[in-house]
């Protein structure tokens, strides 16, 4: 296997006119500021902003749509229809300045959309797309993504990581997607000057203090507290609204729904939410889950420990956009810290 | 090109039998040359079942693969697509996705007694492993039907009793919430019903489907009179979208019912956090 | 002067012990310095968490529509805007009055720390704790201590609120404020848009409301808003399906704008709870201003004022009809 790992530089000032170059040849998806800050399409690099720490709703947008067209039907003379799967979003993409943390949460969801069924429309679009990720230096107090083994300045989960280290940025290859990518823009990057690691190093010297809770065990220790007390204050407080999982990386639960048109509709997906009252409600009434401690209990038992079950990896990336976005500041490490030290069990 | 698990296969319903007032079984077979062939399926399994411009919604195969030709679903008018269903005729077409979920543990049941416990519009599911063992009937034990509805107009299946209790060591036990004066059966309630039958758990398998809180019932006074929880089966009803445990929505704990399920143990249920 | 924490402990502990609550819901501290989360006490063990600072933005009243089963009688913490809410649900017979126990505090302002962050140039990690310093913030920071104008990170519904002091109460902890020097035009935001053509109007609005996720935040906060079942959560009749597209967005924000008319106090939660920082009170703001016109009725202030949209009478407006 050819060692994919390739280190070049590229000065600050010319990344706006790659940037420009790949919104000509790819899809290119970046950070735009917006009211806040999101990723986009962009047309130019001037388009780009990377004064941010992270965007408020996560790349996952770039291949789980909120919305997504499924098919089309058209009326036949048969008493029947003619179906024409979507080629939506069937095209080369780049998505650029995406964090380590979003990078994981793409690999947990890849466990969600593969398996014994092939979710070809979310895997047709990872398969497209080459990720350009950005180092994070600079985290917010809110995010904790060290918990889970993620390096904030490390390419893991990427094809190709920037790290801001002063005037130029480091740029690593780590797949051969990456390595493609980097060859057809060669032009831009240069020869690494020797301080590269050196500066580097002391960019990472802020990210000793991030948070770095304890999980060891947690899928274990959250199975007697199951229907606990502890969930009650915490689902009283909840409003039931859709922002944690709409904004978390790693959550993927969505509604499948018909549309008519003139002479057919299309079937369409869309987020939807464990959250809202009626996500588990049966036409007869029935509802497993029919008040907000079920809910609340449901979100952290799935991220916490039935993903683990299933996937033998923890459902959270430790981002922290839901704890900076939850109106009423619910805060999962808080949570993690409460199972992990038993008081969850004992409140 | 990896096959697109959400796109429906277009099926023509051949008949539609009107069981109750609010329950029919739809027969149909799948379009294409011999695609009912190759729609193949095991008793226990379900579809995604769908009218383009309502929706879809997951639906249990009433019929039994040991019986081809065409697959049949007892449905009861209970929503919107369940409604829109009711409304086709005969010669229209509907989309069917599947067949999705695992299946009766039929080689674990060989060579034991059956015990199938019915409630309701439950009995279509357990339709499928009834007709199954019929028609494999050398292999299994005796076989004991259990089936209750809310009053006899509401009893699935009817016009089929009689052709079940020819077959050989079978007994068909029914009974009602509440009568009407033609009744003659037992009256009662199917948990209060089992228990006044106190069935045997020598050498049994149960299998039971209903209402949530009759399958409750029930599963106590099986434990009650004996029967092992590794030998209790049940199929579970959830709300469903994609069927193939992806949109998050059906499980209980870890285990979505869609994939891991509809049919489990009550061995199983026990070991995974309940909702 | 303004009440302390202290002041809100020892009141809700002798509630407690005088027997006159089984339940209060105030505030305690969030996950970091600059944040505050609802707090839910069933007795008077607990009581030292209780705060009350400037970062109180949360409208508790809401959570009296989830007591309403709880026994006894439940207590709760209330600023100005959050008592008018309580006026509101008590004229829609949404909660009983004699089950419910107001500590009403008056309110200096609620700072936005969005704008407080930016104006100092911090992060939240150097932020040790916010306290109200008459016409500014005092902010202690790890390093100093520092003062900023209030008018500069207030929040904005505080810009212009005229009821600093709670409107209903059954104790008042602190000295009554009779109003905010900074207030001026109510409905600034409003004419702004007012003035513009209907074109610019929908750009506007296109713009703004195309980024909605739907996440129905500003919906589950919102103290008025309280059907037992949404009607956009109906199934049958469906009105808007969960995908989002701007004409299913607008269907759902002029709606719930309307639903809301007459009864919204501008409470700025709507706005507070928006992720993606719609600016959704400039919506509510321009109704609110509607009613006032039509109608000469302001909400929350007095329970015993019908709200104008429940009744007719003949000299009523009806140039639409």
């Amino acid at each position: 296997m050819v060692n994919q790992k390739k280190t070049r530089v590229i000065e600050k000032g010319r990344l706006t006119e790659l940037l420009d170059k790949l919104a000509q040849d790819y899809h290119l998806i970046a950070p735009v500021q917006a009211n806040d800050v999101s990723f986009r399409r962009v047309e130019s690099g001037s388009e780009v902003t990377l004064n941010y720490i992270n965007s408020v709703l996560s790349p996952k947008n770039a291949f789980f749509p909120q919305t997504e067209t499924l098919f089309r039907f058209f009326r036949d003379d048969n008493r029947g229809f003619q179906i024409e799967p979507s080629v939506e979003g069937d095209r080369e993409q780049v998505i650029f300045g995406i964090r380590p943390c979003d990078a994981r949460s793409l690999r947990l969801m890849d466990k969600v959309f593969n398996g014994q069924y092939q979710d070809s429309y979310y895997l047709n679009k990872r398969k497209k797309t080459t990720l350009v990720g950005l180092a994070c230096f600079e985290p917010d107090e809110t995010c904790f993504c060290p918990t889970f083994g993620i390096d904030p300045a490390s390419g893991q989960d990427v094809d190709i990581l920037f790290s801001d280290i002063g005037d130029r940025y480091l740029v690593e290859t780590f797949t051969e997607k990456g390595a493609t990518l980097l060859g057809k823009f060669a032009q831009f990057f240069g020869e690494p000057r020797g301080d590269e690691e050196q500066l580097r190093k002391a960019r990472k010297a802020g990210l000793g203090k991030m948070k770095k809770l304890d999980v060891s065990a947690i899928a274990d220790k959250m199975a007697p507290l199951y229907g606990g007390d502890y969930w009650d204050s915490i689902g009283l407080k909840c409003l039931g609204c859709g922002i944690c999982t709409y904004l978390c990386p790693t959550c993927h639960c969505f509604d499948i729904g018909d549309v008519n048109l003139d002479e057919g509709g299309e079937r369409f997906r869309c987020w939807d939410s464990c959250m809202f009252p009626e996500f588990t409600l049966m036409a007869s009434g029935e509802n497993p889950r029919p008040n907000r401690k079920t809910r609340i209990q449901q979100r952290f038992f799935h991220k916490l420990k039935y993903f683990y079950d299933r996937n033998g990896e923890l459902a959270c990336v430790g981002c922290g956009r839901c704890v900076r976005y939850c109106p009423v500041n619910i805060d999962i490490s808080q949570i993690i810290k409460d199972i992990a030290s038993g008081k969850a069990g004992n409140d | 090109m990896t096959e697109n698990i959400y796109l429906p296969r277009m099926a023509t319903i051949q008949s539609m039998r009107p069981e109750t007032i609010d329950i029919t079984t739809f027969r149909v077979t799948i379009d294409g040359s011999d695609e009912s062939e190759r729609f193949e399926y095991k008793s226990g399994q379900f579809a995604e079942v769908s009218v383009p411009g309502v929706g879809e919604a997951p639906i249990s195969i009433s019929s039994s693969p040991t019986r081809p030709g065409a697959i049949e679903f007892s449905v009861r008018r209970v929503g919107e697509l369940t409604n829109a269903l009711h409304e086709l005729e005969p010669g229209d077409k509907i989309g069917i996705r599947g067949p999705f979920g695992n299946s009766f543990p039929l080689e674990e049941m060989e060579g034991r007694n059956l015990l199938i416990i019915g409630g309701g519009i439950g009995l279509a599911p357990l339709r499928s492993v009834i007709l199954n063992v019929f028609d494999n009937r050398e292999k299994y034990g005796k076989i004991d039907i259990v089936y209750g509805a809310r009053s006899p107009q509401d009893l699935v299946f009817t016009s089929e009793y009689e052709e079940w209790q020819k077959v050989d060591n079978t007994r068909l036990h029914l009974t009602v919430d509440r009568g009407d004066a033609n009744w003659k059966g037992n009256v009662g309630l199917v948990p209060t019903f089992l228990r006044e039958l106190h069935p045997s758990p020598e050498n049994t398998t149960s299998i039971t489907c209903g209402p949530p809180i009759m399958i409750k019932f029930v599963i106590e006074a099986l434990n009650e009179m004996g029967f092992p929880s590794e030998h209790i089966v049940t199929t579970l009803e959830r709300r469903m979208r994609c069927g193939v445990g992806k949109c998050g929505r059906c499980n209980i704990g870890s285990k979505y019912v869609c994939l891991d399920g509809p049919v489990f143990t009550l061995k199983q249920l026990k070991e995974i956090s309940s909702d | 002067m303004k009440a302390t924490s202290q002041e809100v402990q020892d009141s809700v502990k002798k509630l407690f012990e005088d027997r006159r609550i089984s339940h209060f819901v105030g505030y305690e501290a969030g996950s970091d310095s600059l944040r505050v989360t609802p707090c839910f006490l069933k007795s008077g063990q607990a009581v030292s968490r209780l705060v009350w600072n400037p970062l109180c933005a949360n409208n508790l009243a809401k959570y009296l529509l989830d007591l309403r089963q709880a026994d006894g009688t439940v207590g709760i913490l209330v600023k100005g805007c959050d008592s008018r809410s309580i006026v509101e649900l008590l004229k829609e017979n949404q909660i009983e009055r004699d089950k419910v126990f107001i500590v009403g505090v008056p309110c200096n302002g609620i700072v936005d720390k969005e704008k407080l962050l930016t104006v100092l140039g911090i992060s939240p990690g150097d932020v040790v704790a916010v306290e109200d310093d008459g016409d500014a913030f005092l902010v202690t920071t790890k390093e100093d201590k520092r003062r900023v104008g209030k008018e500069q990170v207030l929040r904005g519904e505080c810009l212009v609120c005229r009821y600093p002091t709670p409107v209903i109460y059954d104790v008042l902890l602190g000295e009554a404020i009779p109003r905010l020097p900074w207030v001026r035009d109510d409905y600034s935001l409003v004419r702004e848009l007012e003035e513009v053509s209907v074109q610019e109007r929908a750009r506007y609005w296109n713009k703004e409301l195309s980024q909605c996720i739907r996440c129905y935040a500003c919906r589950n906060i919102c103290p008025v808003c309280n059907c037992p079942e949404c009607i956009f959560d109906k199934k049958a009749p469906r009105w808007l399906s969960k995908a989002n597209d701007i004409s299913e967005n607008l269907v759902y924000h002029l709606i719930r704008a309307f639903h809301v008319a007459g009864k919204c106090v501008d409470c700025g939660e709507c706005e507070r709870a928006c992720p993606m920082g719609i600016p959704l009170r400039r919506l509510n703001k321009k109704v609110e201003k509607d009613i006032l016109e039509l109608f000469g009725y302001t909400a929350g202030i007095d329970v015993k004022q019908q709200p104008p949209l429940t009744k007719y009478q003949v000299g009523d407006l009806d140039e639409f009809l």
